[in-house]
């Protein structure tokens, strides 16, 4: 009984990849511009994930594409889908690498240079302020 | 002991040495006024800025500035704070980097700065391995296996022998240690400042000293990131022998 319930909703929704792909792409658009409206992501970098949106929303839209890449590649359709993806997530985990490690050294000089101008105000006001408490002792 | 004509820097990185770092700092007391020392306290959970503190308060001689991280950093980061300490306050000729843990042997300071000078160095690094050296902690099989590979590498690229590249008891020269305070390695920085210098024709030796065990605290190098840090830092070695040499005013 509940077998045919679901084989029935089946028929009904067709859940493959093209409809996959542009509930991928809502969603890559939604939580995108919740973030940027937040601020909590610079445009630059919503400009990209935006970008991934577009694309899944075309391949859902115009599933042939996909499948005239995997057949000129000579690979099967879901090889095609995971070459495509891993490719994407390759070009962004190496672009986060390279921010990151930019990150890295500016964090660092930033906390050198604190580290010294504490210094330096310290000795500052110990020329200033010889006796910190006040009257002579 | 006679005093140089020219103001010399040691640099104490410190990272939870509140044991330590007061006997370290008791043992450079011997030196003269034309050296002066800072602490770089990178980012301690300890009292290793108190101890600092209860020297400066107890001690006129040597000069103590104590800078501080605000975070742990590593020990790249705090040796090159020290450098560029150097730079911002100026007046320094030689800049020492010396461990915060009592490994090394303050006796032989002068001596570093003299071979410096001698043998017109931009760097000269304390060896515990050269003749007349001592390794009186005896290092583990692994790390000394570590240490021979770094330093048949490093001698077979830059074409100059060396013996502890690992080594931390360096004194710098004006050239290289402004270029380290402009940039320095992260992590495990020795072996591979070491082979920047020789790479980019800054002169280069060694002269033998004894070493000592730890008097308290932790290595920074565990025994289980010692494959990580051989990968890391011949890569780092591997990568700056591609890379274009940089000019270096004399």
């Amino acid at each position: 009984m509940t077998n045919s319930l679901i084989l029935l909703a089946a028929d009904y929704i067709r859940l493959d990849a093209e409809v996959l792909m542009m509930i991928g792409s809502a969603l890559a658009f939604l939580v995108t511009l919740k973030w940027v409206r937040s601020r909590e992501m610079r445009e630059k970098y919503a400009v990209m994930w935006l970008l991934v949106g577009l694309l899944l929303l075309f391949c859902g839209v115009f599933p042939t594409t996909i499948m005239r890449f995997a057949d000129q590649a000579k690979l099967s359709y879901p090889s095609a889908v995971l070459f495509i993806a891993l490719a994407i997530i390759y070009l962004f985990s190496l672009s986060v690498s390279l921010s990151l490690s930019r990150q890295y050294r500016i964090n660092t000089r930033l906390l050198q240079e604190l580290a010294i101008l504490k210094y330096q105000l310290k000795e500052l006001d110990k020329k200033t302020n010889p006796n910190p408490d006040g009257g002579p002792h | 002991m006679n005093s140089t004509p020219f103001r010399t820097l040691i640099v104490i990185p410190a990272y939870n040495e509140e044991a330590s770092i007061g006997p370290t700092l008791l043992t450079l007391t011997s030196l003269d006024e034309s050296y002066e020392i800072v602490v770089v306290n990178d980012g301690s959970r300890d009292k290793t800025t108190h101890e600092v503190r209860k020297f400066q308060q107890s001690h006129r001689q040597p000069a103590v500035h104590l800078v501080e991280l605000p975070r742990n950093r590593g020990i790249g980061a705090a040796v090159q704070t020290g450098y560029l300490f150097a730079a911002e306050r100026g007046g320094y000729e030689y800049v020492i980097q010396f461990d915060g843990d009592g490994q090394h042997d303050a006796t032989a300071i002068p001596r570093l700065v003299a071979a410096c000078q001698e043998k017109n160095l931009d760097l000269c690094v304390g060896s515990r391995f050269l003749e007349g050296g001592h390794d009186n902690w005896r290092s583990t099989l692994t790390r000394r296996i570590g240490i021979r590979f770094f330093a048949a590498l490093i001698s077979f690229l830059s074409g100059i022998k060396v013996t502890d590249p690992t080594s931390g008891f360096r004194c710098a020269g004006p050239r290289a240690w402004r270029a380290f305070a402009d940039r320095y390695p992260d992590d495990y920085p020795e072996p591979e400042a070491l082979y920047w210098c020789a790479r980019n024709n800054l002169t280069i030796g060694e002269i033998p000293v004894t070493m000592y065990s730890r008097t308290a605290g932790e290595s920074s190098i565990k025994l289980g990131r010692g494959v990580y840090y051989m990968f890391k830092v011949t890569l780092a070695i591997l990568i700056d022998r591609i890379r274009k040499r940089e000019k270096h005013q004399r």
